[in-house]
């Protein structure tokens, strides 16, 4: 405990082994670029919300980082990620472009497109780690980050996709698709609700209905084009506007985040909850958060998938070290690891038929939790998700004429 | 004519203290059930089944909680310790000198306590920033200072303005050093105000979240941070254990004061009086 108290007093000095020099490390091979991470400290910023997925990342990966490579992983909570995004942005500003805070952020969506934008990110270094071979680049849901291509700027690290829960024994048959849902909204009056977009979560639920009400995602894939926007968002606000006196508290009031509406779910007082990343329903009846009974369910109009990545911010002091542990989170033992349902139950963001017979063997005698829908049976129904534009319209839009 | 019983009043006293201990010690109740709890859903009045899970989970080193615990402590303490150090001097002077701008120089000192905290954030980060003090315990620490500071000096100053100076003037001619006149004379007389301003300053420094987070970046993880991660992602459980640990030391720090800050041990100050 000391030791680590008095690494954060030194952290203002420059950290000994310094490979805050991107390009340099660039020309290196891979086995040189471990030599240069020995011995080096990686912050690594990432949601700190499950213990779960803490004690995943401070233990397994840890673990491993300091006995293979004598790297100390120091996991920095958070709650946002919007929040690390201005802080290396002001840091820029400030002219410290070497010595940020910031070595390793778990990020997609917005956020990566605000980093990339703002050239905060550190790019083109994915090729050199060796475990980037496992990565289907030619998927376009991972060479995709919402839409803004990802160009080696983050290395992914999980896939998810969107599902609602219910408890069975309250709900025993949920509806199939957004057109059931709606009606059930109508039929069960108070039951339902979503939270104030922008919540990263309820602004998902949003562009469900807008698909829906595009009657399918074909017609908004690409970039932003505002004549389609203007007569579908007319007919997504119709729907919304139309649904919210059945919802709950009459639609008075939104939860304004997704934690809140698990914990409204929680005490039965609306009917289903949902999330990005499904793993979090299994997370969550573990932690005895919710009952026993929760099930989970895609929709048959299919429902958006994303993946989410680890990112090197351009400042960052170690980045050697912290392509070390890109590369060992990439692994497909550690992919294997957070995919067991008692560790985290994430779906790997790796082709899983490119690892060992091993690794494989293992992802195969995985037993899901019996609250989490398998990937499998999600990515029947899979959409893809909408360029950051879009999403931007969509909220600005909902807070105009639905949340007013 | 009733004369009242004194038994009554007695009574009601009593009664008053215990509906006054009641409100303060009834909302910790949810916390302690919280963090034993396994679940704990509508309409039960009581968790639906019970774990030490969330126990386990704080005080597990891995956790990184109890780390947490010692760094918050020993921010507090190095910032109540400095706040003294710059406090008492600035106290003593405000209080038993008048001098001119005596008026301006007091209310820069409120400055920091009146401002709203986002207000003194937003302007010491840029500065912090460009000194490479973010992200490290020391700049935490003196950013701490900036709300501390003003409770520190202005509590010394009504202490000082009440200490009558002649006694360390009697002291002197009695051939006292300086420092043997502030350890026997002065120190003595200002104790239980030093004590009282020192628990203010270590509570106010306890319980920073914007400037924590702010000035630390998020690198230097004190209990409400860590808190904060936790009750915002709906874990009830254990943000339950983290609270109750995070209570304890300023009990303690209250109750190892409590004898000099109720004033019980202002005997000793009023024994030097002349």
């Amino acid at each position: 405990m000391l030791r680590s108290l008095s690494v954060l007093l030194l952290l203002s000095s420059a950290a000994l082994a310094d490979t805050a020099d991107g390009e340099a490390l660039k020309a290196m091979t891979w086995d040189q670029i471990e030599a240069e991470a020995r011995g080096g400290t990686v912050n690594w910023f990432m949601w700190g919300g499950s213990d779960m997925i803490n004690a995943y990342v401070s233990g397994y990966v840890a673990d491993r980082l300091k006995a293979e490579y004598d790297i100390t992983l120091n996991r920095v909570p958070i709650t946002d990620a919007a929040e690390i995004v201005n802080l290396i942005l002001s840091e820029k500003e400030a002219g410290i472009t070497d010595a940020g805070s910031v070595d390793l952020i778990w990020i997609n969506g917005e956020n990566f497109r605000s980093m990339k934008q703002g050239g905060l990110a550190f790019c083109g270094h994915t090729d050199l780690l060796p475990n980037n071979a496992l990565v289907d680049w030619d998927n376009p849901a991972i060479a995709n980050d919402f839409g803004v291509p990802v160009d080696g700027c983050e290395v992914p690290w999980n896939t998810v996709q969107f599902a609602f829960a219910h408890d069975s024994a309250v709900v025993p048959a949920p509806p199939a698709d957004m057109a059931a849902l709606l009606d059930w909204i109508r039929a069960n009056p108070g039951r339902f609700t979503y939270p104030a977009p922008p919540d990263f979560t309820g602004s998902a639920f949003l562009r469900h209905v807008f698909i829906h009400a595009a009657g399918g995602p074909d017609d908004l894939l690409g970039p932003f084009d505002p004549a389609t926007f203007e007569t579908v968002s007319a007919r997504t606000w119709e729907i919304l506007n139309e649904i919210e006196p059945f919802l709950w508290r009459g639609g008075q009031t939104y939860p304004t985040s997704i934690t809140q509406l698990n914990e409204l779910f929680a005490n039965g007082e609306v009917d289903f909850s949902f999330n990005y990343d499904p793993a979090q329903f299994g997370l969550a009846v573990q932690a005895g958060s919710w009952p026993e009974t929760t099930r989970s369910f895609g929709l048959a109009s299919g429902t958006i998938g994303n993946t989410n990545y680890t990112l090197i911010p351009f400042n960052a002091p170690n980045k050697a070290a912290a392509m070390v542990v890109q590369n060992l989170l990439l692994s497909g033992e550690a992919q294997l690891e957070k995919a067991k349902t008692e560790v985290w139950g994430a779906a790997p963001a790796i082709e899983i038929a490119r690892t060992s017979a091993e690794v494989q063997a293992g992802f195969a005698a995985i037993k899901g939790h019996p609250s989490v829908v398998p990937a499998a049976e999600l990515a029947k129904a899979a959409l893809p998700e909408l360029q950051a534009d879009w999403l931007i319209a969509l909220e600005k839009g909902w807070a105009e004429k639905v949340g007013n | 004519m009733m004369r009242p019983d004194p038994r009554r009043a007695d009574r009601l006293r009593l009664l008053a203290g215990l509906a006054l201990a009641g409100t303060l010690i009834l909302p910790l109740v949810p916390l302690a059930l919280w963090s034993v709890a396994q679940g704990w859903r509508f309409p039960h009045l009581l968790p639906q089944a019970w774990s030490g899970r969330a126990w386990a989970h704080a005080l597990d080193p891995a956790s990184g909680v109890l780390e947490s615990l010692a760094l918050t402590t020993l921010i507090a303490l190095a910032t109540t310790f400095i706040a003294a150090l710059v406090g008492v001097p600035a106290g003593r002077a405000l209080g038993l000198y008048r001098f001119r701008g005596k008026g301006i120089v007091t209310l820069l000192l409120l400055a920091p306590a009146v401002l709203p905290a986002i207000a003194v954030v937003f302007g010491l980060h840029g500065v912090f920033l460009r000194l490479g003090l973010t992200g490290t315990v020391a700049g935490v620490i003196l950013a701490h200072l900036v709300p501390v500071l003003p409770y520190m000096t202005l509590v010394m100053a009504a202490v000082f303005a009440r200490l009558d100076p002649e006694l360390e003037a009697q002291a002197r001619t009695l051939g006292a050093t300086p420092f043997q006149t502030f350890r026997c004379v002065t120190l003595p007389a200002i104790l239980p105000g030093l004590m009282t301003a020192g628990l203010f300053a270590f509570l106010v420094s306890w319980s920073q979240y914007l400037l924590t987070l702010a000035i630390g970046g998020g690198k230097v993880q004190t209990l409400p941070l860590l808190m904060f991660s936790f009750s915002s992602a709906g874990r009830n459980d254990i943000t339950g254990a983290i609270a109750l640990i995070y209570i304890l030391p300023g009990l303690l720090v209250l109750i190892l004061t409590a004898r000099q800050v109720t004033g019980r041990g202002a005997a000793l100050t009023q024994g030097l009086r002349p």
